[in-house]
């Protein structure tokens, strides 16, 4: 837990004063939450039958072989209901804010996975919602903006600043600043301030506590966890009950995109380009200018394209319990190939970060021990983005006829069967 | 409140909006319009308090090359031409904190700003603005919201700030602001205290002015002006929308500070 909000240096509550209220009642709110038994007991059953809780912990045995070294586990969020980790928070938070007595719920979301699954909770609880999602993520996006849709949520596309998560998080900040008298701000992640840094540890908690009591089980030797680090929400939840102990090792996978340079990456902890600041409603680690402007990320990963991190994952950085590595895009993409081909799983780019950094140090870690790679989230949703950089020409021939199809109003049936200007001619027969 | 038969006005301005020597002829404006304090806001790439008007006037400074240097070069010329009207820097804690508090605050003692106004370092955890404001004589202007809980409230009136800028509506800038009896409750809890109140958020008229000027010592009015500078603004020929901007500004400054 923090200390008033804080942990180390890093954390606090750095809002204009009119948000100053509704977080303290969130706070008092959570913590008699954490204290009431029937909030707990309902938690638990909603865990278990709506997200499908506990996620396996799956023993890769084919790549453990063929790394030829420590024992590779891989724990399996991206099986929890709507396809990955967020789910954990998202249906955690909107719970508490039902019992709040509130009535609306907003959330911003960068790729769409914490929207996503924001409807899907906000859908189960009977509560209105409003997801912020910057314009050209709206465009990049439409999967999961057509499966939000589906949940019954309504997708505002920002068309403020650069158009993009941070923007969608200061329209989602300025509503509630409105509205907060019936409306939760259901955060996506670990950061923003006290008390969602807490708050979404909490929640996301469950993760780490199932891998405990199923590594017990199995009388496992962790040598080390991998995780992947945006803002940090299913790292701090996989890493929480071990982050008092000295072991095992705990390390972040950063996204190290097209390289080191400025604006190629999105590394706040293991290079040097990350500053202290203050954004966001939090103190932390920041890709800030001199001037202290947000800076341009890059990442492969929409959910790793984020300029700041966690708090709490800031500070045990710093004091060094946690290691940071950045992966680059190249090294993630070859990740998810290899655990696609030689275990019949499919990561999420930004849970293939976390897979790379188990490819890198699986063989110095001695074959009695075992690594645990959090797969906080599943690659179906990446096909648009992983498609282009395996099969280029297959893809782009599938979109073009897809495009036509709908064009056409062509049944599925009939579509692929003849190209588009024989199907011309014979329609104009 | 009300002084030489006018309304005082606070008013507000993003420096480099829509470009350095246009926002200068806003100033200029303002101060012809009757304003007693400008309120001068270096732009920051995510201004979660900021309405949409002020946050796109922000993010077309930064577009334009804005930096914290030529913001404050910006507050040294105004200073320079109207030194006796008190200039108030608004930004985010982040253009505050990464240069250093201390380091930004002397700064901006060197241009002639008299008070700063960072809404998202609270006043309570300053990171050490107040101290290094009265170091280097100047004024830390926290901002104080309806939703503020009487305890809190009390607490900054008995931290004797000298201003206190009071944001009217739950929300933040740009919208509709309703003068009602709970708004003026609000100011009148200041009453109290020794601070002066500069009170608004979402001004556009002069009646909202007029309705508010018997309970604050300035009334607070910008995204009314942002808004006007954004229709008059025509990038292809700037000589004919400096003069436009420059008139509509005047004119609003002077409805808004009028009795």
């Amino acid at each position: 837990m923090s200390h008033n909000g804080f942990f180390g240096t890093f954390g606090g509550k750095y809002v204009a004063e009119v948000l100053r209220k509704p977080l303290d009642d969130l706070e008092i709110a959570f913590d008699k939450a954490m204290q009431d038994p029937s909030f707990l007991e309902e938690l638990r059953t909603l865990q278990r039958d709506f997200i499908g809780r506990p996620t396996p912990l799956y023993f890769a045995e084919n790549a453990t072989k063929i790394l030829g070294g420590a024992q590779i586990y891989i724990k399996m969020e991206g099986l929890a209901h709507t396809g990955a980790h967020k789910i954990n928070n998202a249906l955690g938070q909107a719970l508490l804010a039902k019992k709040m007595g509130k009535t609306r719920i907003i959330a911003e979301t960068g790729a769409g996975q914490h929207g996503l699954a924001t409807a899907a909770a906000c859908a189960k609880l009977g509560l209105p919602c409003e997801v912020f999602m910057g314009e050209v993520d709206v465009r990049r996006q439409q999967p999961n903006v057509a499966a939000m849709e589906m949940y019954g949520a309504k997708v505002i596309s920002v068309k403020s600043g650069s158009k993009t998560l941070k923007d969608a998080i200061n329209e989602a900040m300025r509503d509630w600043a409105a509205h907060f008298d019936n409306t939760h701000y259901l955060i996506g992640s670990a950061l923003g301030p006290a008390p969602f840094p807490d708050m979404v540890r909490f929640f996301q908690s469950v993760i780490g506590k199932e891998v405990q009591e199923q590594s017990q089980e199995r009388h496992l030797d962790i040598a080390a966890l991998c995780a992947c680090v945006g803002g940090g929400s299913n790292a701090i939840g996989f890493f929480a009950p071990f982050i008092d102990k000295d072991a095992p090792r705990l390390i972040g996978a950063e996204a190290g995109g097209i390289g080191p340079g400025q604006n190629e990456n999105a590394v706040r902890m293991s290079g040097s380009a990350a500053k202290d600041g203050i954004v966001h409603g939090y103190k932390s680690r920041f890709l800030l200018d001199d001037d202290g402007q947000v800076a341009e990320t890059r990442s492969i990963s929409a959910g790793l394209d984020y300029p700041g991190i966690g708090p709490q994952l800031a500070d045990l950085g710093k004091n060094g319990r946690i290691e940071f590595r950045a992966i680059t895009d190249n090294q993630a993409l070859e990740a998810l190939q290899f655990f696609a081909k030689n275990e019949g799983i499919l990561f999420a780019m930004e849970s293939a970060h976390a897979g790379a950094v188990a490819l890198q140090i699986a063989k110095e870690i001695p074959k009695d021990k075992a690594i645990i790679i959090n797969m906080s989230g599943r690659g179906d949703k990446d096909i648009f983005i992983t498609s282009p950089v395996f099969r280029p020409f297959e893809w782009e021939q599938f979109l073009q006829s897809e495009l036509d199809r709908l064009k056409q109003g062509t049944d599925i049936h009939y579509a692929e069967s003849l190209p588009t200007n024989l199907k011309k001619e014979l329609e104009n027969k | 409140m009300t002084s030489q038969n006018q309304i005082r006005l606070m008013s507000h301005l993003v420096a480099g909006y829509p470009n350095l020597d246009v926002s200068l002829e806003v100033a200029d404006a303002l101060v012809r319009g009757g304003s007693t304090f400008l309120e001068i806001q270096l732009a920051f790439s995510d201004p979660s308090a900021d309405g949409p008007a002020i946050q796109n006037a922000c993010a077309h400074a930064l577009s334009n090359g804005f930096s914290t240097q030529k913001g404050l070069a910006f507050i040294g010329e105004v200073h320079q031409r109207h030194p006796e009207i008190p200039l108030f820097l608004m930004t985010y804690a982040s253009l505050a904190y990464t240069p250093g508090i201390e380091n930004f605050i002397k700064e901006a003692k060197k241009v002639g700003v008299t008070g700063v106004i960072i809404p998202d370092l609270p006043f309570d955890q300053d990171e050490g603005l107040t101290a290094a404001c009265k170091k280097y004589g100047m004024e830390n202007i926290p901002v104080a919201a309806p939703s503020m809980t009487p305890e809190r409230l009390n607490k900054m009136i008995d931290a004797k700030f000298t201003y206190i800028y009071a944001a009217l509506r739950a929300g933040i800038t740009g919208s509709e602001t309703t003068i009602d009896s709970q708004t003026l409750q609000f100011l009148d809890a200041f009453s109290k205290g020794s601070s002066k109140i500069l009170g608004g958020f979402g001004i556009r008229s002069g009646s909202q002015a007029k309705q508010l000027a018997n309970h604050v010592y300035a009334v607070v009015a910008g995204s009314v002006f942002v808004h006007e500078i954004t229709t008059h603004y025509n990038p292809q020929n700037e000589n004919e929308s400096k003069m436009k901007i420059a008139s509509a500004v005047e004119t609003k400054a002077k409805e808004i500070t009028s009795l």
